[in-house]
């Protein structure tokens, strides 16, 4: 039918992101939640969190896991609103403001772990 | 049909549910970090007060519930998702009803698992 | 006795008609509308043609499950049966719904042999080999019959969307060892009605009275296109 964006670079990327991410996902979350969820609660508390967030291991670790899975969550949302009529009619909106919105999520997270 | 066809009841098989809540799932999930990210602005307090009074109202019995309906909609997109990747890379397509099948019980193994832990280590 | 029950549609609203029919063993849901149309209410509108699930005419939604009427058999499902247009295509009348959208989007993916060297003055005879024949044979079963299009979840949201079927003929011409023309068809796959829509609900291939499995063809064809926009990307 439309024949416009034939050879859109965003969509195939995006779709193998998707899966990257979605892969790399189930093993940092589970990581993450097992850190914070299944040993102990006390690692919640604030001097821990601050002394965790201070060893390199695990300040790579979170900026990886914050890039991936803002990537996943705003590159799924785009997939959801492009499923519609009104999401393909806008669809250089949809492209941008989600992947501004994956930007602002991720930097300002980013923001949050450095000047911790 | 709209969006509606999404919810249909009736008339779809047990893939199409999956779907469904793929979809589902990911919204409360997308939802979920955005408000994960506001909470862990109170970290800024240097101090620690703020952080800890969060921690005391979010983990507590009164919030576990939350807590145990957002692990179920983590694992359930997670494996769910993991069953999809594999179908797009044309594994095990002719195996997918035992393939979701297994996928739905082991979600249900490992959101049975996570609550009951998060359950006593809440003291409950 | 079998109870139908049918929603009709006479080009301003939409309505339940409930008809008695005496059902034989053996006899199908379209032998059966037949007779309403015959015996009962001439006005009864619907579509059909070969009687064997050859043509793909007379796909509806059976119980709630879109099938071929000619195929199904009414005490197969009991003595009640509820007889309704398919989802997702626009009714134009009863049970007969617009598939022109539908046919349109099959001949935008170009289902025919693309090839340089078709001279109609000198016939050439292309070999295949009976593997290759394999790759695409289950995918050239399609009758077009608009069941998978019309419990696709992407479809029921997006009326560009290409749908199960003509990407399944995309892909059944994209695995053919004579063809020429995957480059033209995967722009075509790649639009953004195209396969980045599909996201596996394989309700498709649940109900598909071919068994044809559109929703791995639309996973074939989704890789194709990926891995050679990718591709042609890195040369360049």
């Amino acid at each position: 039918m439309s024949s416009e964006s034939a050879k859109s670079v965003l969509e195939p990327v995006a779709w193998l992101l998707q899966m990257i991410t979605g892969l790399l996902m189930i093993v940092f979350v589970t990581l993450h939640f097992y850190v914070t969820h299944m040993v102990s609660h006390e690692a919640l508390h604030y001097q821990e969190v601050i002394a965790r967030l201070n060893m390199p291991e695990f300040k790579v670790m979170y900026t990886v896991l914050l890039l991936i899975v803002s990537f996943h969550a705003f590159n799924g949302l785009r997939a959801i609103a492009l499923d519609t009529n009104a999401g393909v009619r806008n669809r250089n909106a949809i492209n941008t403001l989600t992947m501004l919105m994956f930007l602002v999520a991720f930097f300002y997270g980013l923001y949050l772990l450095i000047s911790l | 049909m709209g969006v509606s066809g999404w919810f249909k009841l009736g008339g779809r098989s047990i893939f199409s549910w999956a779907f469904t809540f793929q979809r589902l799932t990911g919204i409360v999930l997308l939802i979920y970090l955005c408000m994960h990210l506001t909470y862990l602005t109170t970290l800024l307090d240097k101090t620690g007060a703020t952080y800890e009074s969060m921690i005391a109202l979010t983990v507590s019995k009164q919030f576990l519930i939350f807590d145990v309906l957002l692990v179920l909609c983590g694992v359930f997109h997670g494996i769910n998702g993991f069953r999809i990747i594999l179908h797009e890379f044309g594994i095990a397509y002719e195996y997918r009803k035992p393939l979701l099948a297994v996928a739905l019980v082991l979600a249900l193994a490992v959101w049975l698992y996570a609550s009951y832990v998060m359950y006593y280590l809440t003291g409950g | 006795m079998a109870e139908f029950k049918i929603r009709r549609f006479d080009g301003k609203k939409s309505f339940w008609q409930t008809f008695e029919v005496p059902a034989k063993k053996g006899m199908t849901v379209l032998e059966g509308l037949y007779y309403i149309k015959e015996n009962l209410d001439s006005s009864l509108a619907f579509r059909a043609s070969c009687r064997m699930g050859i043509c793909g005419s007379c796909a509806m939604k059976i119980n709630g499950k879109p099938r071929l009427a000619c195929e199904t058999q009414i005490l197969f499902l009991g003595d009640k049966i509820t007889v309704e247009p398919l989802d997702n295509f626009r009714v134009i009348k009863d049970l007969i719904t617009d598939f022109e959208g539908f046919f349109a989007k099959h001949k935008a993916v170009k289902p025919y042999l693309i090839r340089e060297d078709v001279k109609y003055e000198e016939p050439k005879e292309l070999l295949q080999t009976p593997e290759e024949l394999n790759e695409y044979y289950v995918f050239t079963l399609c009758i077009k019959c608009g069941a998978c299009y019309s419990v696709c979840p992407a479809a029921a949201t997006l009326d560009g969307y290409l749908g199960p079927a003509a990407m399944a003929a995309a892909y059944r011409f994209c695995a053919d060892s004579r063809d020429k023309g995957n480059e033209e068809r995967y722009e075509i796959a790649s639009s953004s009605n195209g396969v980045w829509r599909c996201h596996l609900a394989m309700e498709c291939s649940e109900v598909c009275p071919k068994n044809v499995e559109p929703a791995k063809a639309v996973q074939m064809l989704r890789r194709k296109t990926a891995f050679s926009i990718l591709k042609s990307i890195l040369r360049w």
